[in-house]
């Protein structure tokens, strides 16, 4: 093992300038930009779905639609302040309230549903595209994602990942709803709201092996050139 | 000579031993880290008001303007003011670290003083100079910590102590007559006098510890030349110890 004086004179002699960090709402609008260009892309080349006029007079469809893009970017954040230390801890919790305003909105449909036509309301069927569906509009998203937290430090590297990857997935339901005309409350909530939430905790699974420390030191020692004759 | 590989060898060789000894079991959380340990509830220390002078302050306050002023100097490449900020912040770390670990955990204070150090510089553009420096550190420290009680936790999991290994070790003690000829310098002499692949793949593969696909990402040669280069070099440095000796 080195002493820590030998390391603390090393480091020193290591220490190049160094390009800052931007802070985390600016790198979050920075990946939005760049994310719902992504998404906007995808939906014109699938084709947005006829409907979608009628559809945005409809206050659920909107509110549910504005709550999954507020979840992206409070998510986003989320991510991009839990690679800074020392950030405030309270940001985490901001995608919290979009996604109970998300959630709560489907709920409430899901509700009215059972409530107008009984439980034929709630008829489950299978729409096995939805899943698919996410992981491609989101895969970009996610990667830059990715490539961007990584610039950070690891300190939570499972929870980053999951809010990157409900960033993403937000994004990518949003994405789903313009182009798939699928509107049944519960079969939104069971297929494309379940798929966001698999798609999140999938790649929260991969989160110490996409971000580690050992990953960070290993690119400076690799980079470091011999420094002084010892 | 003196390299970031060099000083970093005994932190792979941590990486390597909890990489390999990775259980299927669950991982403590920081969150339950924290809180068996109560990391810096307490922060900062008495006496390290004393040291520093104005250490007395809570976390969330800039506690020594003077660090975060030295910290955004060597952001800009500053190394005298990054020597400095360095050696004033090394032994009030440990001090701080060191109240965190007791027990057998307390031979592991220099370690976790060293992550931290090594953390710190690797994300060193992550402060923001318009945000205190102390809440910056304590954050990388607090997460190091935990990372090392979890090492400790799933280390103590798979060993068992014992009094004395008499059935596992001889007696006679090893034969270090040639031991010379293995000197750290004259091996360090060797290995400089390869050609530069062969230095370059023996340096990141035998000294740093780097998996074959970490060396091939990091000089962006293929795994096959990685593999001729270290089995040359291996046989080059053979020769080379062998004429040394």
């Amino acid at each position: 093992m080195v002493d820590t004086a030998t390391l603390i004179e090393t480091l020193a002699r290591d220490a190049r300038p160094v390009r800052r960090l931007p802070n985390p709402g600016r790198r979050a609008l920075q990946w939005l930009t760049v994310a719902l260009a992504v998404v906007a892309t995808f939906s014109v080349v699938m084709g947005v779905r006829p409907d979608l006029a009628g559809k945005l007079a409809d206050q659920a469809f909107t509110l549910q639609l504005i709550a999954g893009l507020a979840t992206a970017g409070c998510a986003a954040l989320a991510a991009f302040s839990s690679v800074v230390p020392g950030a405030p801890n309270w940001v985490l919790w901001l995608p919290a309230a979009p996604l109970l305003v998300w959630t709560g909105s489907l709920g409430r449909q899901c509700w009215q549903d059972w409530f107008a036509v009984g439980p034929d309301g709630l008829g489950f069927r299978p729409d096995p595209v939805c899943l698919p569906m996410i992981a491609m509009i989101g895969a970009v998203p996610a990667i830059a994602m990715v490539a961007m937290v990584r610039r950070g430090a690891p300190l939570t590297p499972r929870l980053t990942v999951c809010f990157g990857a409900l960033a993403a997935g937000a994004l990518a339901y949003v994405g789903l709803r313009l182009v798939h005309p699928q509107d049944a409350a519960f079969m939104v909530l069971v297929w494309q709201f379940g798929s966001v939430v698999v798609f999140t905790f999938a790649f929260g699974l991969f989160g110490r092996w996409l971000l580690s420390w050992r990953a960070v030191t290993a690119r400076i020692r690799a980079g470091s050139r011999p420094i002084d004759p010892g | 000579m003196t390299t970031l590989r060099q000083v970093g060898e005994s932190h792979s060789a941590s990486w390597a031993r909890e990489h390999r000894s990775r259980s299927p079991r669950r991982r403590p959380s920081s969150a339950r880290m924290d809180k068996a340990w109560s990391v810096d509830k307490a922060w900062p220390p008495a006496e390290d008001g004393a040291a520093t002078g104005r250490m007395g302050a809570p976390e969330g306050r800039d506690a020594n303007p003077e660090w975060s002023r030295l910290m955004a100097a060597a952001q800009e490449g500053d190394k005298d003011a990054y020597l400095r900020l360095l050696r004033e912040i090394a032994p009030w770390l440990r001090r701080v670290v060191a109240r965190r670990l007791y027990g057998p955990l307390a031979a592991e204070t220099d370690d976790v003083v060293q992550d931290v150090l090594l953390s710190m510089h690797s994300v060193r553009h992550t402060y923001d100079p318009a945000r205190p420096f102390l809440p910056w550190l304590m954050a990388i420290k607090r997460h190091r910590l935990a990372d090392m009680m979890r090492r400790s936790v799933r280390r103590n999991t798979h060993e068992v102590a014992v009094d004395s290994l008499e059935a596992a070790f001889a007696e006679v003690a090893a034969d270090t007559s040639d031991w010379d000829a293995v000197d750290d310098k004259v091996v360090h002499a060797a290995v400089a006098e390869l050609p530069p692949a062969q230095r370059r793949a023996i340096e990141l593969l035998k000294l740093d510890e780097m998996s074959l696909n970490e060396a091939a990402q990091a000089t962006g040669l293929s795994v096959a030349a990685l593999k001729v280069a270290t089995h040359r070099g291996m046989k080059a440095l053979r020769a080379l110890l062998g004429r040394h000796a």
